[in-house]
């Protein structure tokens, strides 16, 4: 055969094959939305359950709960210094 | 026989070309439109709505942050035995039996039933498989420490639209950072609804909200609120307020007024509550001015600490005003230490004359007094100073302890913090950072507004405060062993004209350790009963809350 004629089988061919493996490419990855959704469903089912034991560990560990459940135990503050506003009257004896 | 050849010939390139201009026509020229109209069919479109930022403490806890809810809809078309679905519902839903059966019988294919859904409540109303009912995912704002801070971070509320809105404080101040980016994504699905990975998907473009760390510390915060109430009932104060400041960075530390709201249920709250009055309440501070105005006045070297006073043998009369002590007694001749250490007005009268008007207004202008500090929050109010003209001798001489002149706390305990700071006035700033939805941090770095006076100057005040603090009237309520620079304010409150002779702004301003300050703080009473003085209801709350932050700093005495 002479080169043109070769040069134009090869194109052919080449343009075949690649037609080919595109179409065998996409019919195998078109299906995999599903799994891609599947996969996509239980992303958002992990960071609901994260943000649900989120919202708990804040809630429980904020200052106002420890401080709540610690005056529930019975913890109390330390008295606060006393303070004489005014001058008071010394008794005499 | 050859023009036939090429007649055939012809013919097919002819018939090519226009299969080749008509693929041409719908593959390129109508693209656009075939794929829009296949996204109709195939397509769902989703508006993804954006997850609005935190607003985080600076040991990176949530003061404010954003919980899964659910909004509860109906297809009444698909719904058959309405009665028993609205009585099914009515045992989960907030919503009563008659609101819920005017829903179900409009004629829609959709109908919001109720928002705000939590979590717990979705799982219960799914377990009844309920036809025609359906849940849509939203974001509402929560707060783990419910009420604390809450003038200072404002509230999420809606706009006119009904789209989500901050408003107040941070939220408001920050309200295109924390809301981020609403976006739509488009997926494709088969005969069956299976989705199908095609280039007509697009990827939301929905960007989350920015988070804002703040400078504020919790437990600093937590022991201020709990602090300033316990003060607020002791002394029967009508209210109250207390912000600390580090005075090298104008960080805000603590930021607490008393009494406040809780932003989850704003709407149940007064509107008066929503504003933060320690950045937007005018007030006459009264006798925490002073260090201000003494301050510049060494700075220009119009007096020294030794100067003594001629015209503080008794009340000093001005522009036909008679201006007394607090406590109305004289110190004939004291020094400007004295002045400070016993409140003397007629000595800040000699002072403030000293000074004179232009000095003063520079002075004052460079204190930052009577101009916004710029502050990082949303509802931020000043007075402008009178213009040069307008003021009399009388005014000058009231402005020189603190009356007469209206100033927000924020203004004043800015202006105290540049004392604190070598002289150096810092920018007031609420949030450290911002954290992108990808987890970059970008951090805000400090700002030094002006430099009102020298370091040597600073330093010299620091020692007059710090002697006020040890021999001044609130001697009986400070820290042995800890030198802490102060000064107590029992401001008049202007009425009608005139000064409430029965009622006062009663206040302490200090900062500490006196060497190295790590935190410079201002106590507000608003009204107290129990005692009209700063030095008894202020000042006592002041020293009570220095006592736990220096134990919290791991300060320990400095043995004076």
């Amino acid at each position: 055969m002479n080169k043109p004629v070769l040069l134009i089988f090869g194109l052919v061919v080449t343009i075949v094959a690649l037609a080919i493996i595109r179409t065998s490419i996409a019919n195998n990855i078109v299906t995999s939305g599903v799994v891609l959704a599947q996969i996509q469903e239980q992303s958002d089912q992990y960071k609901l359950e994260n943000s649900i034991l989120y919202e708990k560990l804040y809630a429980l560990s904020s200052l106002t709960n420890v401080a709540q459940k610690a005056y529930d135990l019975g913890y109390q503050d330390q008295a606060s210094d006393f303070v004489l506003g005014k001058q008071t009257v010394a008794l005499k004896q | 026989m050859t023009w036939r050849y090429r007649l055939v010939f012809a013919s097919i390139v002819f018939f090519f070309l226009l299969i080749v201009v008509r693929l041409f026509y719908w593959q390129v020229v109508r693209a656009p439109e075939l794929s829009a109209l296949a996204q109709e069919q195939y397509g769902t479109a989703v508006n993804v709505q954006p997850q609005r930022g935190d607003i985080e403490t600076s040991d990176g806890f949530p003061l404010a942050t954003s919980q899964i809810t659910y909004l509860v809809f109906a297809n009444p078309k698909e719904i058959q035995n309405k009665n028993e679905e609205i009585l099914s519902l009515s045992k989960y839903l907030d919503v009563g039996v008659a609101s819920l059966s005017a829903d179900l019988a409009l004629d829609r294919f959709w109908v919001p039933l109720e928002s705000g859904v939590s979590i717990e409540v979705k799982s219960e109303i799914e377990k009844l498989n309920l036809p025609g009912i359906g849940f849509s995912q939203q974001y509402e704002r929560f707060y783990p420490e419910a009420s604390m801070a809450a003038q200072l971070l404002g509230f999420l509320g809606k706009d006119e639209q009904g789209n989500d809105k901050g408003y107040f404080g941070l939220e408001g101040y920050y309200d295109r950072l924390l809301s981020g980016k609403e976006g739509v994504a488009v997926q494709v699905h088969d005969a069956f609804g299976r989705p199908i990975l095609a280039s007509m998907n697009t990827t939301s473009n929905a960007t989350d909200g920015q988070n804002l760390i703040l400078n504020l510390n919790r437990s600093i915060q937590f022991l201020v609120e709990k602090k300033l109430k316990e003060g607020v009932e002791k002394y029967g104060a009508s209210s109250g307020m207390i912000g600390i400041m580090d005075p090298k960075t104008g960080g805000i530390l603590a930021m607490a007024s008393y009494p406040k709201f809780d932003p989850r249920d704003y709407q149940d709250y007064p509107e008066e509550l929503y504003m933060n009055p320690f950045i937007s309440d005018l007030y006459e501070p009264g006798s925490t001015f002073k260090p201000i105005v003494m301050s510049y006045a060494l700075n220009q070297n119009v007096i020294t600490p030794q100067t003594r006073c001629n015209i503080c043998s008794g009340p000093v009369e001005v522009g036909g005003y008679a201006i007394h002590t607090w406590n109305d007694k004289y110190f004939p001749g004291t020094d400007m230490i004295s002045v400070i250490q016993h409140s003397d007005n007629t000595g800040m009268v000699f002072v403030a004359q000293k000074l004179g008007l232009d000095n003063m207004l520079t002075g004052l202008g460079k204190f930052g007094i009577g101009s916004d500090t710029g502050i990082d929050l949303q509802g931020e109010a000043s007075a402008a100073l009178k213009p040069k003209d307008q003021w009399y001798a009388v005014d000058l001489a009231t402005t020189g302890f603190g009356q007469g002149i209206s100033v927000t706390p924020i203004e004043l305990l800015d202006a105290i913090a540049a004392i604190a700071n070598d002289g150096k006035r810092m920018q007031p700033e609420v949030v450290k950072a911002v954290e992108n939805p990808d987890g970059s941090i970008v951090g805000i770095p400090p700002k030094v507004l002006d430099q009102p006076i020298s370091p040597q100057t600073a330093k010299v005040m620091t020692e007059i405060m710090v002697n006020a603090v040890n021999k001044g009237e609130a001697s009986f309520a400070r820290l042995k062993g800890y030198r802490i620079a102060g000064k107590t304010g029992t401001a008049s409150i202007p009425i009608a004209g005139h000064y409430d002779p029965t009622q006062t702004i009663a206040s302490f301003v200090g900062f500490a350790p006196a060497d190295n300050p790590k935190f410079v703080m201002l106590v507000i009473l608003n009204r107290p009963t129990a005692s009209i003085y700063g030095a008894e209801t202020a000042a006592p709350i002041f020293f009570d809350i220095a006592k736990s932050l220096l134990e919290y700093y791991g300060i320990p005495p400095s043995g004076e």
